[in-house]
């Protein structure tokens, strides 16, 4: 459940949050909505596909983290961190926009004002910490990218650019893994865009986000190889003589 | 001389005129600009009978086909999705008398028959169930798809249920907009005839005449181009399918959300059964009956029991139904499609389907010129006299197979002198083998395949000989299937939504057309 509420200094003076990626506060999914405006710091982590949302049918764009139902595998098995550029949709924690408002979710797991680890969100001055003033950055980026992010993808739908793919990959310890309901450009529709239709996409700077989408799937092997040495390793550590 | 067929006049703007007119001017879309047109005549005065709000599958591909968006279909035509039909109280009348003939293959079908595997161990389910998930996700009230299955696409086979008072004006704006269909309104006055017979032009009260070289009669019971015009007569098959009377009324739901079935329910009566039709916003239900077996009033008591007391209000509309279909269905230059045709009790939701096939096998064997034209036209009459005749085969079916002897309605029914040679033939023949590939059911376009057979005479509790050792060989196989159809059908039960609950979400957000 979740319990928003608008941001206030007063009310709100000693909140912390845990602003680190983490699978105990929800990181531990394997596709995550992304918007237009952070393709570029993207791509050289992520596959980005598209995908339905369960509820509405809508397209949307993801970057997907891992294979299995909760796998990020961002997220260092050792508990330690990763270097990779992290989807802003993650990185809003907690966060959420009411109209013009910074709202929170006060039950949020990463909410906790008893922990001093955790990022404080104002100064005892009232003024915001730096933490928060990145967050009201990172919403300035993303709220507006959302709304841009739908408009790209209704226009891709409109050319009929987009197909449905089929990821089916097979690991060294045997297994296989297959993912439905994932999207890409169609290429092949792509080729055949008359010419003026091109000519717009380009004009609106779509032309770039298209190919960004397509040079991203190459992510999808250096993820399966993640994938592939975390099965390996668990492999080898069941295989080690017990002191 | 060559007489080039290029101009196709449709007379009539009910489901049948419209459907007929999308999928033939949908298919010869490319020869417009070289003049080839279709017009469809409907008088301005005349209303349109509206009959079935059950389809078949096919609908699907042929809406697809035609070009028109699912999602705008579902909000326009007030339309719910259908997943087969569920007959109750067709075989005992005792409580928990019901069985499912679903929309789905058995499991493996093209395989192996499961039939004989399932008489020999019933593993304490029906045959439905034992072979195909679509008869628990009725009872569960699930739909068909989910809201990001694509249009058209589903993770079970559907139809739909539809209001046929909307999709003919629905039919109307996508023909008139998209697929060049000339509409005229006017009232046909005088058909007229050339020297060799052929009609040549219709002289009408507001647009003058209109000439065309070949007319589809599509103007319902009264056949006014074929019956009245050519002369082709009417074959009744009244003493086969004994009811001529429906008496349909619609009721409204008692909450805007309340659940609402994804099949048809077909409930036995003394003298007859009552259809019952989820729509979105009403249910649509009738009840058919035989006159020589009930008096109007004891049908519509029966009714109002179905429907309860509480609408006893409600408007009820009498239609006659005169079971039984033309002679022909083209003679010269003319073909009759819908009513005109023919038209039999709605147990399996034919009408539809059939305007579909015979306006598809006309598109496609759209003949050139007049001269070839007797060759289709004769193709054309026997492909569509077998899909009558086994129409009418498998409704009887449905009344054959009872063990009711609480009326004179259903033990006149088994009276063997109303049963079909055809029909009785394979009945014996089913004692020993069940329907399936090596059955006569293997036409391309079979209006309803093996698959259909195998779940009324076994829903029924007819009984095939088995021969155990018969089977051993391919026992792991049967196994693996009806294992194969658990799995699938505890992953639909885990992923399907509500009937209702899609239906709400495809009016709000729409489909995916990928």
């Amino acid at each position: 459940m979740t319990n928003v509420a608008v941001l206030n200094s007063q009310t709100h003076n000693a909140l912390r949050v845990h602003a680190e990626a983490s699978a105990q506060y929800g990181d531990n999914r394997r596709f995550v909505a992304v918007v237009v405006n952070e393709f570029s710091l993207l791509v050289p982590h992520y596959p980005i596909f598209l995908s339905k949302d369960a509820d509405t049918g809508a397209f949307y764009c993801g970057a997907m983290l891992g294979f299995d139902e909760g796998e990020n595998l961002f997220l260092p098995a050792d508990g330690g961190r990763d270097d990779a550029y992290r989807p802003l949709n993650l990185q809003r924690g907690p966060f959420y926009t009411l109209g013009s408002d910074l709202a929170i979710d006060l039950d949020h797991s990463r909410v906790d004002a008893s922990n001093i680890h955790a990022q404080r969100l104002f100064e005892d001055n009232g003024e915001p910490t730096e933490y928060l003033q990145s967050i009201r950055a990172l919403m300035r980026e993303l709220r507006p990218g959302l709304e841009r992010t739908k408009i790209f993808v209704e226009t891709l739908l409109q050319h009929k650019l987009v197909e449905s793919i089929d990821i089916d990959v097979g690991f060294d310890d045997g297994s296989n893994r297959q993912i439905e309901g994932l999207y890409v450009m169609d290429q092949e529709a792509l080729r055949k865009l008359p010419d003026d239709v091109a000519l717009e996409l380009f004009r609106r700077g779509y032309l770039q986000l298209i190919y960004l989408m397509i040079a991203s799937l190459k992510q999808v092997s250096v993820l399966a190889q993640k994938k592939n040495r975390r099965l390996l390793n668990a492999i080898d550590s069941l295989n080690q003589p017990r002191a | 001389m060559n007489h080039v067929i290029n101009s196709v006049v449709i007379v009539g703007g009910g489901t049948a005129g419209w459907l007929t007119a999308a999928i033939i001017a949908a298919r010869h879309q490319g020869r417009m600009k070289a003049g080839f047109s279709v017009t469809l005549v409907e008088s301005p005065n005349v209303s349109p009978i509206g009959v079935g709000e059950g389809t078949w599958p096919t609908l699907r591909a042929t809406l697809k086909k035609i070009g028109i968006s699912e999602t705008e279909f579902f909000r326009h035509c007030d339309s719910a999705f259908k997943q087969g039909a569920k007959f109750a109280r067709w075989t005992t009348d005792t409580p928990g008398d019901a069985y499912y003939h679903p929309l789905m293959l058995p499991q493996g079908f093209t395989e192996l028959n499961l039939v004989p595997h399932w008489l020999g161990n019933e593993h304490g389910r029906t045959f439905c169930d034992a072979v195909c998930p679509q008869g628990e996700l009725c009872e569960l009230g699930l739909s068909p798809k989910m809201i990001t299955t694509p249009e058209y696409q589903g993770a079970a086979n559907y139809a739909y249920h539809l209001d046929a008072g909307k999709f003919a004006p629905f039919l109307q704006k996508h023909c008139t907009d998209k697929l060049q269909v000339r509409h005229i309104l006017a009232d046909v006055l005088r058909v007229n005839l050339n020297e060799r017979g052929d009609i040549s032009s219709l002289t009408t009260e507001q647009a003058g005449e209109i000439s065309g070289n070949l007319f589809v009669d599509c103007t319902g019971f009264s056949a006014m181009l074929l019956g009245k015009t050519l002369g082709v007569g009417f074959r009744d098959c009244s003493d086969i399918l004994f009811c001529d009377t429906a008496l349909a009324v619609q009721v409204p739901y008692d909450a805007a959300d309340t659940a609402m079935a994804s099949h048809t329910i077909s409930t036995a009566q003394t003298a007859g059964w009552i259809w019952d039709i989820g729509l979105p916003t009403r249910r649509g239900i009738g009840h058919v009956y035989s006159s020589r077996h009930s008096s109007e009033e004891q049908a519509r008591e029966a009714l109002l029991n179905y429907i309860g007391q509480q609408h006893k209000n409600l408007p009820v509309r009498k239609i006659p139904i005169r079971s039984g279909h033309r002679e022909i269905f083209w003679k010269n230059n003319c073909v009759a499609v819908g009513l005109a045709a023919g038209f039999l009790e709605p147990l399996e939701a034919s009408a539809i389907v059939l305007i579909e096939l015979s306006a598809k096998l006309i598109a496609e064997h759209m003949p050139a010129t007049r001269e070839i034209m007797d060759i289709i036209a004769t193709r054309f009459n026997d492909v569509t006299h077998y899909r009558w005749g086994r129409i009418i085969d498998f409704l009887k079916l449905h009344y054959v197979l009872t063990k009711r002897t609480d009326s004179k309605f259903w033990t006149d029914n088994v009276d063997p002198d109303t049963i079909p040679d055809r029909l009785k033939n394979l009945l014996k023949l089913w004692k020993y083998q069940s329907p399936w590939f090596f059955d006569e059911f293997d036409r391309l376009e079979e209006v309803f395949p093996a698959a259909s057979y195998q779940y009324v005479l076994y829903g029924m509790g007819f009984r095939t000989e088995v021969d155990q050792l018969d089977m051993t060989a391919t026992e792991t196989q049967a196994n693996r299937l009806i294992n194969e159809n658990i799995a699938v059908t505890k992953r639909l039960i885990a992923q399907l939504p509500k009937n209702r609950d899609l239906i709400d979400k495809i009016h709000q957000h729409g489909m995916q057309s990928i």
